[in-house]
């Protein structure tokens, strides 16, 4: 039983984590059609931006998060440009591979700038963790928990609740129409972009204590986060978040009982199944277009 | 892959141009002896490659200063790997065709002189290496001289100190499924029956894992009472680390050689003090490795490596062996490599085996509080031939 809630534990906070990174690519993909394959990226530049002004610049760790998170914005509104902006009348495909250019791109980016040694970013609080009863609570995944649990509930008034939410998924929804009602198409597409790179970058600085910060971190974590969000339905916020924590305890309980070498093999099972037998995911609609 | 790039082409033009001079002052210095060495300049590995420069150097600095090789003055040409396979082929094959060097040294990553091997069969002279890959000496390939411990050693020494200096028998082992972490595992286990040990658990994981838990958990439940482990990637070694002391195992713990690399005891910090690990180089471990870890200081003002130290003691050796034979004829200097025996280098005592393996033990080392200190040399009788 100790075991078991001691998994339990973990498999929540490295499933907020698949969350975290998920709800970016529900973001993109609700606003353009298209799945941002660089979303790990953002995680990981972020995560250096982070080392950079808390590490080597030494800045106070708040302020040095606001700047990073600045940087991350300015970021994604350059990877709107880059990136989605040219494409952005051309069909779904051509604009997957140009993401996928543009993660190759960040990684070996960040490679060049950085070299290949993994750095250490410390946690937002002093204790690493603690005891209660038999179980270890690590006070960095307490963090991620508690973010993720935030953000989820700020998108859901977000997107529900005020008129930019609103026009933001009339525009995913059909663009045409969203035009011709006077939304600003082009601008609503920047404000995602934005968003999700800042987003991307809060998942990265988040998990950085707990993984470390390397040029490889945003690449793993965002193909569980890839998976998590097909669990869940593409487009769904829910779903990128129930998908994710399923994941991340699935995965964890398998290791513990099954086997720990076929731990990502876990996840991928899932993800086929899912994509067999329900593509649409847990709460996705049936919308063909979309498959 | 074969990558031609911008860059390189600059480089093969500048080095075209330069040609006829580096012929020149080739011929000004007909009096030397040669060897030439791959080395990584550019790359990845351009880092270590500068210090594996530096460790040759000091060493032909030393030979030349105690009289040279067979009365002329010992000289280094160096050719760039690029960090790459067909980088370091093309290196070796440029070198080769240069009649008058008369041995080589290969490079610290097997796979590079896997690469290499054909043609250093085809040059026909000694070449020295620092790859651990233990195949690399059973090609038949009479030419190669290994220059470090090979891996099947680490396992056999880290069972014998678990076992015999700390008085522990029941073991844990937790290794990646790689091919490294595979092999390590199978070497320390195959070890532990003849060292009085048994086997609690013997657990795999998969590179760049985010989470250890399970693993964590397992070791805790194995009732083991030493952790022996290969570790591939230091990020996973970091986390594996700090999630073992978090879920309270503090059960001693012996680690292939990344446990003691300076990423790894940065990123794990205090969730690795007080852990054992091998080490091929040890400053402390001797006379000759401290005599050369102030000569590398003395140049480079940082303690030396193993990427250092091994290009040194090749050089040394090749310079012993020449001098030895009384000639730079490629079967009498293989002979007289063959025949060192105790001869003191920085990485420890070279006896070479029939197969060219000239070292046959590991340093082990603790890390007392961040601080990598050296505890003692197990070395293993080779068989001789």
């Amino acid at each position: 039983m100790d075991l078991a809630l001691q998994l339990l534990f973990t498999g929540i906070g490295i499933g907020s984590v698949y969350a975290l990174v998920a709800l970016g690519f529900v973001l993109i993909f609700r606003a353009t059609n298209v799945v941002n394959f660089a979303q790990g990226e953002f995680s990981m530049v972020a995560a250096f931006l982070m080392v950079v002004f808390a590490v080597k610049l030494d800045l106070p760790y708040g302020l040095s998060f606001l700047v990073a998170l600045a940087g991350m914005a300015l970021l994604g509104a350059l990877f709107n440009l880059a990136v989605y902006y040219p494409l952005r009348h051309r069909t779904y495909l051509p604009v997957i591979i140009s993401t996928i250019g543009a993660s190759i791109l960040m990684a070996n980016g960040m490679l060049a700038l950085h070299g290949p040694e993994p750095e250490v970013l410390s946690g937002w609080f002093e204790t690493p963790g603690f005891l209660l009863g038999p179980v270890y609570f690590d006070s960095q995944y307490l963090l991620i928990i508690a973010v993720t649990a935030l953000l989820v509930a700020l998108q859901y008034w977000f997107f529900e609740h005020t008129l930019l939410g609103k026009k933001l998924q009339a525009t995913s929804q059909d663009k045409e129409m969203a035009s011709l009602l006077g939304i600003p198409v082009a601008a609503m597409i920047m404000i995602t972009f934005v968003y999700s790179a800042v987003i991307g970058g809060i998942a990265g600085i988040l998990v950085a204590p707990v993984l470390f910060v390397s040029i490889h971190m945003g690449a793993t974590i965002a193909l569980k986060a890839f998976a998590a969000t097909i669990i869940g339905g593409f487009g769904d916020v829910t779903g990128a978040i129930i998908g994710g924590l399923a994941l991340g305890v699935i995965e964890t309980f398998g290791a513990a009982y099954v086997s720990v070498p076929y731990k990502d093999g876990f996840a991928f099972l899932v993800l086929i199944a899912f994509l067999i037998f329900r593509p649409q995911g847990i709460f996705g609609e049936r919308v063909a277009e979309k498959a | 892959m074969l990558v031609i790039t911008r860059r390189g082409i600059a480089a093969g033009l500048a080095a075209t141009v330069a040609a006829p001079a580096i012929i020149r002052s080739a011929w000004a210095q007909a009096g030397t002896i040669k060897i030439g060495m791959v080395v990584p300049v550019t790359g990845a590995a351009a880092e270590s490659g500068s210090f594996a420069q530096t460790g040759a150097r000091i060493a032909v600095e030393q030979v030349n200063k105690a009289g040279g090789v067979l009365g002329k003055q010992l000289e280094l040409v160096f050719e760039d790997d690029q960090t790459t396979n067909p980088g370091a082929v093309l290196a070796f094959s440029k070198l080769a065709s240069q009649p008058d060097i008369v041995a080589f040294l290969g490079s610290i990553r097997s796979t590079q002189n896997h690469a290499m091997a054909p043609d250093m069969l085809k040059a026909g002279k000694p070449v020295g290496f620092g790859g651990t890959d233990p195949n690399l000496t059973k090609l038949g390939n009479p030419w190669l001289f290994r220059f470090r411990p090979n891996d099947s050693y680490s396992g056999k020494v880290i069972a014998q100190y678990g076992a015999k200096e700390l008085g522990k028998k029941k073991w844990a082992i937790v290794h990646s499924t790689d091919a490294f972490g595979t092999a390590g595992a199978k070497a320390l286990a195959e070890a532990l029956p003849e060292n009085g040990a048994t086997l609690a658990l013997d657990q795999g994981y998969a590179n760049q894992s985010q989470d250890f838990t399970p693993v964590v958990l397992a070791v805790r439940q194995s009732g083991a009472d030493v952790l022996g482990t290969y570790f591939t990637f230091e990020t996973d070694l970091g986390i594996f680390a700090r999630q073992l002391r978090q879920l309270g195992v503090t059960i001693p713990w012996v680690g292939s050689p990344s446990i003691v690399n300076i990423s790894a005891l940065k990123l794990a910090g205090p969730a690795l003090h007080g852990t054992y690990g091998v080490a091929d180089y040890a400053e402390d471990s001797s006379e000759a490795s401290k005599s050369f870890g102030k000569a590398y200081r003395d140049v480079r003002k940082v303690a030396p490596d193993n990427q250092s130290s091994w290009t040194y003691d090749a050089v040394i050796v090749f310079a012993l062996a020449m001098n030895k034979a009384g000639t730079t004829e490629p079967n009498k200097v293989r002979d007289a490599i063959l025949a060192i025996r105790g001869h003191k280098g920085a990485e420890g005592e070279y006896n070479f085996d029939k197969n060219g393996d000239g070292l046959h033990g590991y340093n082990i080392v603790k890390n007392d509080k961040g601080e990598i200190k050296f505890d003692k040399r197990i070395d293993f009788t080779p068989q001789l031939g």
